[in-house]
């Protein structure tokens, strides 16, 4: 029922149930102990009450005889008060004992008998009171009554038996309760030795249960020390190591150190050649700008060569139609001295004459056609010549303008190195900016490093502390398990 | 310059001397003659056979079924068959010709050539003489050497003969008195 319950609770019910037996008995006790002081209380109130004022009761008649026989004496109305007060009084009594032992039919009867005895001596004494007031001088002989002794006796053996029956009742009653008290100590006894065994079955229970649980508790606890005694000693070695590590880590990272500062500076010695390169391509454009407006002014002296070369060959054109002409002219004159030849050789001797003249006419025109042919073959050789200078010139023309795009392209090509190396200058720079960035970044590391190192050294040393207190925790649990009873495992 | 201005003193120089020069080179031992071109082939023209040189002359074509009968052209008033001379000595015709020479003597009759090579005046005997032939080969008399080149002479009169024997006319000429 108890199993899997944790020990604190099963300590707690083991002290709730002695505790809710030990409730058990003392309110079984105090039960008892009422029981009995109830059954005494009675015994006390009979043996007041009713034995009390039983024997009141003879007290007063006792009095109210006394007061009566001394007003018949002396006829003095003190005592005939007093004998009446005694006389009230009494059945007074006689009232409260009849509450008072309405339980008890006998004592009840008895009483009955001293309330009729007493109302017949009531009677008797009256009548004699009523003679001693009528009686002036006192005549002991006339106040003999012979009822007067039967009555008083007979009351008085009645209240003698009322208080016998009553005393007898006390006493019983006194008998019943020692019984009951009796018997109230023999439960309370039992209820004890009750109590005494379930305590000792808890306290047994209990202290089985400790033993096994805590036994098996401090077993783990030891076994558990031994690990992690094992552990710390693996932890110590661990922290040893990663302290040598951290330390080579950080003599790597002192170099990487010195690396990264090379290569800062070299970074820098970069940035600084990137620049003066961006300074030399600035004057390379300014000669690339001048080289342009050259090549430029070189195209437009083609271009006027070639318009010279052009007027040129039209100009000889326009000597080849001179040419022209005079070859016609000497053609014409060729056939007038032929036509005037064959006129001449009709005509005799003055046509010979002038057959002569036509003759150096003709010889003339031949020889002006001769020249004009010689002019017509030089016009041509200057015209093939101009025309041969025009192609080559724009050969070269085209020559220009293919430099010129070329150097264009070469233009375009340098600008773009130019661009290239400032993209080139400013990555240099970055690259020497995140140099340095990375120095501190590696200094930083470096004292993170150095901190790991001396954190690991810290470890190792809590490791070896650990280790020392996992082995006095596995003491204490031997002595803790010694105290259980369970003996070491 | 140099080679242009002694030219120009030898021009001058022959040009005085032609004055100087005695009259006796003009005699009948030298033969004028027009050195021509029909259809790309050199021939030679006795220049006392001819009335006269001609370039460029409008020819009207003519209708008719000679195909060497180019048409007709007007000289001084005078209406004149114009022959292709090429047609005549048998070759294809090529072109129009440019030149027209007038024969001499009735009717009048104009041949017609390509080229005009020049004038020329050679002795006498550089001409090779032989006699007349019949039929088409008759136009071709004698033959002469000029420039290393040597050139067929066309008879004129001969031609005038072929032209109206192609015409289908037997009609008597004045060559012969002519010459």
């Amino acid at each position: 029922m108890m199993a899997g319950r944790t020990f604190g609770f099963k300590l707690a019910a083991s002290f709730g149930l002695t505790l809710a037996l030990t409730l058990l008995m003392t309110a079984t006790s105090v039960l008892a102990l009422r029981y009995v002081m109830t059954t005494k209380d009675d015994v006390i109130k009979s043996a007041t009450t009713s034995l009390v004022g039983a024997e009141e009761l003879s007290r007063t008649m006792e009095r109210r005889i006394g007061g009566y026989r001394a007003f018949l004496l002396n006829k003095q109305t003190e005592w005939l008060n007093a004998t009446n007060a005694d006389r009230a009084l009494f059945l007074t009594q006689v009232n409260n004992l009849r509450s008072s032992l309405a339980d008890d039919p006998t004592a009840l009867k008895l009483l009955e008998a001293v309330s009729t005895d007493e109302a017949t001596h009531n009677t008797v004494v009256s009548d004699l009171i009523t003679k001693r007031q009528n009686m002036a001088v006192l005549n002991i002989d006339l106040l003999n009554d012979p009822r007067a002794k039967p009555a008083r006796d007979a009351l008085l053996a009645a209240i003698d038996a009322l208080i016998s029956r009553v005393h007898a009742t006390v006493d019983k009653a006194t008998t019943e309760s020692n019984d009951r008290a009796t018997a109230a100590i023999i439960f309370i006894i039992g209820l004890g030795l009750v109590l005494i065994v379930g305590s000792a079955a808890v306290a047994w229970r209990l202290s089985r249960d400790l033993r096994r649980e805590v036994g098996a508790a401090v077993g783990h606890i030891q076994s558990s020390s031994a690990q992690l005694e094992a552990a710390a000693a693996q932890q110590a070695n661990g922290g040893r190591d990663q302290a040598s590590a951290m330390s080579e880590i950080t003599t790597t990272i002192s170099e990487l150190l010195i690396t990264s500062r090379q290569i800062a500076d070299s970074a820098q010695r970069v940035s600084k050649v990137a620049e003066d390169t961006a300074d030399a391509a600035r004057t390379g454009d300014a000669t690339i700008d001048q080289t342009r407006a050259s090549i430029t002014a070189i195209r437009t002296q083609v271009d006027q060569i070639v318009q010279h070369m052009l007027a040129l060959g039209e100009k000889s054109q326009q000597i080849g139609g001179v040419v022209d002409l005079v070859s016609e002219l000497a053609e014409q004159t060729n056939i007038l001295a032929i036509n005037a030849t064959i006129e001449a050789s009709g005509a005799g001797e003055w046509g010979r004459r002038f057959a002569v003249v036509a003759e150096e006419i003709r010889k003339l025109a031949d020889r002006t056609a001769g020249s004009a042919k010689e002019i017509r073959t030089m016009i041509e050789d200057v015209r093939g010549a101009v025309n041969t200078t025009v192609m080559a010139t724009e050969i070269g023309a085209k020559a220009v303008d293919a430099g010129s795009r070329q150097f264009d392209d070469a233009t375009n090509s340098f600008r773009r190195i130019a661009q290239l190396v400032a993209t080139t200058s400013d990555a240099t720079r970055e690259i020497e900016l995140s140099t340095k960035q990375q120095t501190t970044a590696v200094e930083q590391v470096n004292a993170a490093a150095s901190d790991t190192a001396r954190a690991s050294r810290e470890t190792e040393a809590s490791a070896v502390q650990t280790r020392q207190t996992a082995a006095h925790l596995g003491t204490l649990s031997g002595d803790l398990l010694d105290l259980v009873g369970s003996g070491r495992h | 310059m140099i080679a242009v201005e002694q030219r120009i003193t030898e021009l001058r120089t022959d040009f005085d001397r032609s004055f100087a020069a005695p009259m006796g080179s003009h005699d009948v031992e030298h033969v004028e003659l027009l050195a021509v071109q029909a259809a790309g082939r050199p021939y030679a023209l006795r220049l006392g056979q001819t009335a006269g040189l001609h370039p460029d002359r409008p020819v009207t074509p003519l209708p008719g079924p000679l195909p060497a009968l180019l048409g007709l052209a007007g000289f001084a008033g005078t209406v004149v068959p114009i022959y292709d001379l090429a047609a005549l000595l048998g070759h294809p015709i090529a072109e129009r010709p440019r030149w027209l020479v007038l024969a001499t003597g009735a009717p009048p009759l104009g041949l017609a050539f390509h080229e005009l090579d020049g004038h020329v005046r050679v002795p006498a005997e550089a001409i090779i003489a032989e006699a007349a032939a019949e039929g088409r080969r008759g136009v071709l008399r004698g033959m002469v050497t000029l420039d290393g080149a040597t050139r067929p002479i066309i008879d004129v009169p001969t031609a005038r003969a072929a032209v109206h024997e192609l015409a289908g006319h037997e009609l008597e000429t004045t060559e012969g008195a002519a010459s």
